[in-house]
């Protein structure tokens, strides 16, 4: 299938979820009683989702919130009263009066059998598996079966690290079967890409096509076990050395919620974290990458003129030549909005040009890119807060394109610019206005501009974005700034004091305040929480 | 020729050079790696016995070399504000006076040059000696004194230069600018005083028997037979003066002026060569009491029942020449230096250390009247025999 | 103590006199301490001097007390059949660490029945406090501290990082069942 084609909602995204059914609040709830307990969930949730609510964690493997029921696995067992069978109770939807049992002796029994069965041909070569440590099979067995294997025949070899796409290589011996893979290919990226072939304990994953969908990475995510594994991450680090810090993707204006896993200054990988209205549990392939060009070319200390200069002789520097064009002719500052940025640094640049008197406001910001637009979760427009840049600066913003025809008649002779991320730089770069640049990179900008104040990369910025729907969500840095970048909206209040009219902020919950009581936000928790929690086994993704 | 070479023998400053720097010091340095390995050795320990030059391993006597060279290469620090003078001068007041002290050590009997191979009768001797020498009989007429100096009040004199020694340890402290090593020099100065006038007194009796202050002539009159000699004559003064004595070098049980690793003391802020000043003196001071002790108490250079001309045991008389029984008596002297010189060490390691307070009980309150009880019997005991 | 409770206060003037009473001084019965004390110290000393019979010491290089079974030493590096390392650079080591000594660089090989090694493995013998955590942690027997060697002192701190190459040095040959090397391990077992 081609991606013209898929131009209808993938099941995902429908809606019909077990997911979405457990967390319908529309539908009528109705009452069950699991392990003596009774609750009460709307209808058409499953079992395994109600037990959960209870807190009672009934293995699974193929059973995956956010994808079509399978129930391969035969985890989930569990008995069910006026049934004769054992039901996987991923697929048993919740009756009226339903009397559950999960913890008794015969369906605690079968699961543990059934994880003995999944054993008998599983490799158990956790110490090089990347999923060790967040594997469910290692939990279950240390939960249910923790025992030597029975089985003396010789394990069936399948192939071992077959490069199967782009991102992705598979471990055809680790794979337990539970087809979750297929379905996300299918159900999200809506490409059937993989698939099983063979039967029995020849059964095997096998890809039909080179499996490039822009969310194959989608799969290693599912994966319960260690058979997918992404490349760039693959023997790099473990992942229970690794802290997560929940965040916001900087790749488009979806906003896909995410997880950066890193350890000390480094990002090793990036996760999808799961947001019932954007992007469930996925997350494209090209947002997972968003760390990687940014540890290069950054700016690490303020520039004149292309030459590193200390913090305190910029700022004058720029406070200088502000003051200097705001006495004589306060028309010819233009201010450029970036938003690759936060809604607060945002919001303070426009509390600046409120009190400085500037009226040239323009959007800047990375030029779309169409070809990447599909009806899942990429967008075309690649900045992450373009709304929330409008949503503050509610009149007068123009477009870069009027910036340009603005510096060619002279009109525009000083300009800010918030962010390094400007599609009319080069442009601006051969004029002869005079630049303030407050950025992240080294770009040329950067080397001819007359000041170049270095702020927080996207990683290292507390603040929150505004997505293409409005959703206003919170970022949090994962770690300290680079070199002696600031982040911005601490620079522009140093420079507002510079310049004389001085924004009174001591720290981000007070511009958010001040920022809610203009522009209708949202609040945020601005607690001093550390949002950074470190991936252990009990948390295990599977 | 031979007349020169006797003239420069007899003369005090070569005979100083070989009693002190060759015998004294070294022997002070060697106590400094004895005194390790004797303590390791009553704590069943081994102890320094590894330098060595190439093969040369000795026991690790040659410790103490190593020990010079370590001090050298220290950093000879002085605190900032600390009196410089005085902080350079106080190691040298403590040193010098042990080392004038020695003059008066009778370390071996009267040679006579000329008669080295003859039996000289003790009947000549004494003839010679109280007729003031025959002037015309040459084997006579020179004669090689070996004691330093012989002057009349030798004792009263090693009291007073002693108490230079008093100085240095208390100047040691007063100009390292440091309230602690203030506190140990006045500790210091406190304990040798209250000690030194026991060490006086002890020896009245001993003087009263002897009638001299000459150690010499105290060594002569106590003879070859031990039943006359001080320890026999004189048991308690031996006991106080050497008590006495152990406190005037500051050594345990009464090292409560520097107190090793514990009490912080006087030369707290000495280090390198200077400290080793300290250090050295202490050991010739050991060096000087063992031989002060052996020249008063133990017949000095004297051997049992050996007489000018020959040895005198059991009615027999075995006849011996001149320089055989000099050189006997030299040996003897030297034994019995040495061995008190071990036996202070063995002290050192036996016994702890006295509370300040003990100190001072002990010294005014038990040593001092037990010497003027000791001087009064003796008193009357020598008025009761005449 | 008993010395606080008997002491006096009595008033001079504006200041308050404490006077202490102590245990009297044992000065009287000194000197027969003083020959007991003698005795121990003669007895051990001359005893010494001759024989050799109490000294506890041992002359350290000369001599050297064998070590027990179980002596953690120097680490190694234990050695496939056909000599390249045991170590799959799983990080159990690191991990199980309580100093941080260990650093381990994973990288993938071409031979498939192995698929991971340390392209770097460094411990820093300064750093490690010998507690044998790593050789516990280790799911395929590739380091062990049974060298019975100790660290050598070193001049530069970075002399006492041991690199993989002198890991490997001391390394011997194991033949422990390798997990992840398929399922017949239980026949070699029997």
């Amino acid at each position: 299938m081609n991606k013209q084609s898929a131009k209808h909602q993938t099941y995902a995204f429908q809606g019909k979820t077990p997911m979405d059914a457990a967390s319908n609040e529309n539908a009528k709830t109705i009452t069950l009683t699991i392990d003596d307990e009774s609750i009460s969930v709307p209808q058409g949730s499953n079992v395994l989702e109600a037990a959960k609510r209870l807190s009672i964690d009934i293995s699974s493997f193929c059973y995956h919130p956010g994808l079509s029921i399978a129930a391969v696995c035969r985890q989930c067992l569990v008995s069910i009263e006026g049934v004769p069978k054992l039901q996987p109770s991923c697929q048993a939807i919740c009756q009226e009066g339903m009397v559950v049992r999960t913890q008794d002796e015969q369906s605690m029994d079968a699961r543990r059998q059934m994880l003995e069965f999944t054993l008998v041909n599983h490799p158990i070569d956790c110490p090089i598996c990347d999923r060790a440590g967040d594997c469910t099979l290692q939990k279950m067995y240390f939960e249910h079966d923790y025992q030597l294997s029975k089985i003396d025949v010789p394990k069936v070899r399948k192939p071992k690290a077959k490069d199967i796409g782009k991102h992705i290589m598979l471990d055809a011996e680790r794979c337990i079967l539970c087809t979750r893979c297929i379905r996300v290919c299918d159900e999200v990226a809506n490409e059937h890409q993989l698939t099983m072939i063979n039967r029995g304990d020849k059964q095997e994953l096998t890809t039909t096509e080179t499996l490039d969908n822009p969310y194959s990475l989608n799969t290693v995510d599912v994966c319960p076990v260690g058979a997918l594994t992404e490349k760039e991450f693959r023997f790099s680090m473990r992942s229970w050395e690794l802290m997560m810090t929940p965040s916001v993707c900087s790749g488009c204006s979806t906003g896909c919620n995410i997880e950066i896993h890193h350890r000390n200054t480094e990002v090793y990988r990036i996760k999808p974290r799961y947001h019932k209205d954007i992007n469930k549990h996925w997350m494209c392939d090209e947002g997972r990458s968003i760390h990687k060009q940014w540890y290069e070319n950054r700016l690490t200390g303020p520039m004149r003129e292309g030459i590193p200069v200390s913090w305190e002789d910029a700022m004058t520097h720029a406070g200088h030549c502000i003051k200097t064009v705001l006495d004589t002719d306060c028309d010819s500052i233009g201010v450029v909005f970036s938003p690759h940025h936060t809604n607060e640094a945002n919001y303070l640049l426009y509390k600046l040009t409120q009190s400085w008197g500037v009226k040239k406001l323009f959007m800047g910001g990375a030029v779309a890119v169409p070809d990447r637009a599909d009806d899942i979760l990429m967008d075309q427009d690649v900045t992450p807060n373009r709304q929330g840049v409008i949503s503050i600066v509610d009149a007068g913003l123009e477009d870069t394109q009027t910036l340009i025809s603005q510096i060619t008649l002279g009109t525009i002779k000083t300009l800010i610019v918030l962010g390094s991320e400007l599609d009319v730089a080069p442009m601006i770069t051969d004029s002869s206005c005079q630049i303030i640049v407050f950025s992240e990179y080294e770009t040329d900008m950067v080397s001819n501009a007359s000041v170049a104040f270095p702020i927080s990369a996207w990683m290292e910025t507390d603040g929150s974005v505004t997505n293409r729907d409005n959703h206003i969500q919170r970022i949090y840095s994962a770690m300290p700034s680079a070199g002696q970048s600031l982040s911005a909206w601490e620079t522009l209040v140093r420079l507002s004091n510079e310049t004389g009219h001085g924004l009174k902020y001591n720290d981000l919950r007070s511009v958010d305040a001040c920022m809610r009581r203009h522009h209708n936000f949202p609040q945020h928790n601005w607690d001093n929480v550390n949002p950074r929690v470190q991936l252990r086994f009990e948390h295990s993704r599977g | 020729m031979i007349d020169t070479l006797i003239t420069i023998a007899d003369w005090p400053g070569v005979k100083w050079v070989i009693l002190v720097l060759m015998f004294a010091l070294p022997v002070a340095s060697l106590l400094t790696w004895a005194e390790r390995r004797q303590s390791a050795m009553i704590q069943d320990r081994l102890g320094p016995n590894r330098a060595n030059i190439g093969n040369i391993r000795l026991w690790g006597i040659l410790h103490f070399v190593a020990d010079v060279i370590k001090m050298i290469g220290k950093e000879d620090f002085i605190p900032g504000n600390a009196h410089r003078g005085l902080f350079k001068l106080a190691p040298i007041l403590a040193l010098v006076p042990v080392l004038i002290a020695f003059c008066i050590i009778p370390f071996g009997p009267t040679i006579y040059p000329h008669a080295l191979f003859d039996v000289i009768s003790t009947d000549a001797l004494q003839g010679m000696i109280i007729h003031g020498g025959v002037a015309n009989d040459l084997t006579w007429a020179d004669q090689i004194t070996l004691q330093i100096l012989t002057i009349d009040f030798g004792l009263i004199f090693y009291f007073a230069i002693l108490t230079f020694a008093n100085y240095g340890t208390t100047l040691a402290g007063w100009s390292s600018y440091n309230k602690l090593a203030l506190l140990g020099g006045l500790r210091a100065s406190s304990q040798m005083m209250s000690y030194e006038v026991t060490m006086g007194l002890s020896l009245m009796g001993l003087f009263l028997i002897m009638g001299t202050l000459e150690p010499g002539e105290i060594v002569r009159q106590q003879g070859p037979n031990p039943w006359q000699w001080g320890i026999v004559l004189q048991p308690v003064a031996f006991l106080l003066f050497f008590s006495a004595a152990i406190a005037e070098t500051k050594r345990a049980p009464f090292d409560l002026p520097e107190g090793e690793s514990e009490i912080v003391g006087y030369f707290v802020e000495y280090s390198g060569l200077r400290w080793g000043m300290f250090f050295l003196s202490e050991f010739i001071e050991i060096v000087f009491i063992s031989m002060l002790i052996t020249s008063l108490f133990f017949g000095g250079w004297q051997v049992p029942f050996l007489h000018d001309d020959g040895l005198y045991l059991f009615g027999t008389v075995t006849e011996m020449n001149h320089i055989t029984v000099s050189l006997l008596r030299i040996l003897s002297f030297v034994m019995k230096v040495f061995f008190f010189c071990w036996f202070q060490l063995m002290i050192r390691w036996t016994l702890p250390r006295f509370r300040p307070d003990q100190l001072m009980q002990l010294g005014w309150k038990r040593l001092l009247p037990l010497a003027l009880l000791n001087t009064m019997v003796t008193a009357l005991i020598l008025l009761w025999i005449q | 103590m008993d010395t606080v409770t008997q002491s006096e206060k009595t008033t001079v003037g504006r200041a308050t006199v404490v006077t202490v009473k102590r245990e009297p001084s044992q000065t009287t019965s000194f000197m027969m301490t003083l020959i007991r004390g003698m005795t121990v110290t003669m007895r051990h000393f001359f005893s010494n001097l001759f024989t050799k019979t109490q000294t506890e010491t041992l002359e350290y290089p000369e001599e050297k007390i064998p070590y027990p079974e179980r002596h953690r030493g120097l680490h190694r590096l234990m050695k496939r059949d056909d000599g390249r390392v045991r170590c799959v650079a799983c990080m159990c080591c690191p991990t199980a660490c309580p100093a941080n000594c260990i650093t381990i660089v994973p990288a993938e090989t071409d031979d498939p029945s192995v698929e991971k090694y340390p392209a770097v493995f460094e411990i820093d013998e300064l750093r490690c406090i010998v507690c044998g955590l790593c050789v516990e942690a280790c799911p395929c027997d590739a380091i062990r501290m049974d060298t019975k060697l100790h660290a050598a002192p070193v001049e530069f701190r970075g002399d006492a990082i041991e690199t993989k190459t002198s890991l490997l040095e001391r390394g011997g040959l194991s033949h422990a069942i390798q997990a992840g090397k398929g399922s017949d391990w239980r026949e070699s077992e029997q």
